[in-house]
């Protein structure tokens, strides 16, 4: 009936402006929410899937096949079987886009509950709008501190309907310890951190690397925050040079960290360690490096090698990336494993929830899940804030094979129960 | 003597522009009642509706009258935003308070600007435009109290205060949008009814002419800017209490608060108060029915918006206004005869 309704408030306006009647294409009415014996219950999904952070929601399609296939036969919920529709809407990578969107499923399409993942730019719009419309809300792929600072939480307090799973700038800084440790070269750091959600929060003088290098004995260089897709880092690379930094850090999108390497060679800055969040995620990324690719490192927060299996269709990690490559002929990304598990706990928490009609019901199940996904363990009763949950997280390198490019786990201290597969090598 | 000087009268209503009035005040009417009948996804639908339609027609008016083709509106849909943020959270002010001052203050930030951009003319212009809303960008992107360039949350409870309950609130929220459509095309028509709107439309039909007839230009077209200003950062603001998110790339966002309101008034139709209205249903029926295709979409409004160009240059109304002659805003003149 919405929708009905949609195209008579547009329609009254078409006759005030007396324009044609072959503008109010009827294309709209053609779906009204069905009311069938099974009662469904909606998911809704909000995902960059077009614009600069595609590359988060590529496997969309092939990680929804497979729930949306698992879950063929609905879930079972006290003694009743619900049908589960899953509605995926596209934030364009535009945070403006991820609150209209999931402001059209909270009050359109009227989901029991909304998920979202990919960078501050998807999870925060989408959990503001579910906060405010009492909707519940789980969120992942994106560092708790810009989700939970960046909304203007508070730690006491918390948020009522908005949860999250990922890992922390506390987990990324250790990891990155840990392999810079291995490597065994000087204890002096180049930062390199945008004036972005993530780079604000990777340089915080507080929460951030700066306190966290200078208590393990680490001389951080760091030249303050530049504007994301500068062409121009010359100033950094100098005051590098003069530091004598041998590890260079931060947390950039692939195209400034293009530029930055690709001026860092002309300007023949030699560092030994290259450590970089965000950037270096994506193979297609290294890749367009060259041979400039080999030898990179980053976080991994997910790979074939994790020794978990999804709660939901009982696949091994390395079954979920082989069958992605087998599907799409791509090389397998480390969001695949959290998109999953999205699904995993969405699915568990309609398993378990008392009353699915009831909002709050549905909350309660989200704070009471105890589930162990293809990421890793999901429990908000352990988390550094109320809110939020964290996954384990390793640190690798990408390594030129006959294959092609491999990201290989060299650095596990937090996480030993994921094996390292090979051995850091320096860069010069 | 004859009786022919006494047989026509110089008249600006038509029968058209009657039967629209009259077409309006129900269209209004059931809008304002929208509450009562529509869901709550429609409400919001259609108060973003009228937020694009505000912005079309303020730019229309820039643009399509005064002869200002800014690229760089989204200077102000992103100052009165932020604006909106500062006074509520930090002044504590309730966003029904916050909204106007927004307003005002974009009206205030837009002398100075005004006065130094109004040296570049045409193309320069408009890319002057640009660079002082980059430049507004970047200077955002710089005050962490407002979360630098991560952006920030308006606080849950502060929209919560706004009203009693949710369908008030939701309600209130809607009729502020459907106001804010309503003010700006009251004062965009009771402008050009006016001395200054008999400029303006001479300034659009020839620069150089009106100029010889007296008019002066610059401060015809500085009210313009300084007005637009004003009600384009109010508008902001009320965009992003819907939003309830901003950041420095959301608030000055070129694509959404410029390229999507140029398409809207391209297509309407560009100097006419009839041809924003239009590009705007045309617009998000578009959107309604297509964005799920993701870029093929963006593609479809690229291709509508060339041909729309190519076969109709003066947009759907345009082109309508020219064959049939027909005005719902009643604003030209003409000359009538007199029934006796």
């Amino acid at each position: 009936m919405t929708h009905l309704r949609k195209t008579l408030g547009i329609s009254r306006r078409t006759f005030l402006a007396g324009a044609s009647a072959g503008l109010a294409a009827p294309a709209i009415l053609t779906r009204t929410r069905a009311y069938a014996a099974n009662p469904v219950i909606k998911i809704g999904h909000v995902s960059p899937r077009t614009g600069p952070l595609a590359g988060f929601a590529e496997a969309d399609d092939y990680v929804l096949a497979g729930i949306r296939q698992a879950l063929a036969g609905g879930i079972e919920n006290n003694g009743k079987t619900y049908q589960v529709e899953i509605i995926s809407k596209d934030s364009q990578s535009n945070p403006n886009r991820a609150a209209e969107v999931a402001s059209e499923l909270l009050l359109g399409e009227e989901v029991d509950l909304i998920v979202a993942a990919s960078t501050p730019d998807t999870t925060n719009p989408v959990s503001d709008q579910a906060e405010l419309n009492e909707v519940p809300c789980i969120t992942t792929d994106c560092p708790w501190q810009p989700y939970f600072f960046g909304r203007n939480g508070d730690p006491q307090t918390g948020f009522d309907y908005t949860y999250h799973f990922f890992w922390g700038l506390e987990d990324v800084i250790n990891a990155f310890l840990d392999l810079w440790q291995q490597s065994g070269v000087a204890k002096t750091v180049g930062g390199l951190f945008p004036n972005d959600a993530d780079g604000n929060a990777w340089g915080d003088e507080i929460h951030g690397f700066p306190p966290a290098l200078a208590g393990e004995g680490y001389a951080l260089t760091d030249p303050g925050r530049y504007q994301p897709l500068t062409d121009d880092f010359s100033s950094q690379i100098s005051a590098f040079k003069e530091a004598g930094c041998d590890i260079i850090t931060g947390n950039m999108i692939p195209p400034d960290f293009a530029t930055f390497w690709a001026q860092s060679a002309q300007q023949g800055f030699t560092p030994k360690v290259v450590t970089i969040g965000k950037a270096l995620l994506f193979p297609s990324v290294i890749e367009s490096l060259g041979d400039r690719g080999d030898g990179l490192t980053s976080e991994i927060w997910w790979s074939p090698n994790h020794p978990f299996s999804s709660s939901l269709t009982g696949v091994s990690s390395k079954e979920l990336a082989d069958g992605y490559m087998a599907a799409s002929g791509r090389p397998w990304t480390q969001p695949i494993g959290f998109k999953h598990a999205l699904f995993e706990v969405a699915t568990d928490v309609i398993r378990r929830s008392a009353d699915l009609e009831d909002p709050n019901a549905i909350l309660e199940a989200i704070q009471k899940t105890k589930l162990s996904t293809v990421v890793g363990p999901v429990d908000w009763s352990n988390g550094p804030v109320r809110n939020v949950t964290k996954t384990p997280l390793v640190a690798g390198q990408w390594q030129k094979g006959p294959n092609g490019f491999d990201l290989v786990i060299t650095a596990n201290r937090s996480a030993p129960f994921i094996a390292t597969t090979g051995e850091l090598k320096l860069l010069s | 003597m004859t009786t022919s000087a006494h047989a026509y009268s110089i008249s600006r209503s038509s029968t058209a522009s009657r039967v629209a009035a009259v077409a309006g005040v129900l269209v209004l009417i059931v809008l304002v009642s929208a509450p009562l009948w529509a869901g709550r996804a429609d409400m919001r639908l259609l108060s973003e509706i009228f937020l694009y339609l505000s912005l079309a027609c303020l730019w229309n008016l820039l643009a399509g009258y005064a002869g200002l083709v800014s690229v760089g509106q989204q200077a102000f849909v992103g100052f009165g935003g932020y604006m909106l943020f500062a006074l509520a959270i930090f002044a504590g002010l309730s966003p029904l308070a916050a909204i106007p001052l927004a307003g005002l203050l974009g009206a205030v930030i837009a002398v100075p600007v005004a006065l130094l951009i109004f040296r570049l003319r045409g193309a320069y212009f408009a890319i002057g435009t640009w660079v002082i809303a980059e430049v507004f960008r970047l200077s955002f992107a710089q005050v962490s109290a407002l979360g630098g360039g991560s952006g920030t949350s308006l606080p849950v409870a502060i929209v919560r205060d706004m009203a009693s309950s949710r369908s008030m609130r939701e309600a209130t929220t809607y009729w502020l949008a459907l106001a804010m459509a309503v003010i700006v095309l009251a004062v965009i028509y009771l402008l050009l009814r006016s001395r200054n709107g008999l400029a303006l439309t001479a300034i659009r039909d020839s620069e150089l002419a009106s100029e010889s007839f007296g008019i002066d230009i610059w401060r015809n077209k500085f009210v313009v800017y300084v007005l637009t200003a004003g009600l384009t950062a109010m508008t902001g603001a009320l965009i992003f209490l819907q939003k309830l998110r901003i950041s420095p790339d959301a608030a000055f966002s070129v694509n959404d608060w410029t390229a999507f309101v140029i398409f809207i008034v391209v297509i309407g139709g560009i100097g006419t108060l009839e041809g924003p209205i239009i590009g705007v249903i045309v617009f998000f029926l578009l959107r309604e029915t297509l964005s799920d295709l993701g870029t093929v979409y963006l593609l479809i409004l690229g291709v509508v918006a060339i041909a729309v160009m190519l076969k109709a240059p003066k947009g759907l109304w345009g082109t309508l206004k020219e064959r049939t002659g027909l005005e719902l805003f009643p604003l030209a003149r003409r000359v009538v005869k007199k029934k006796s």
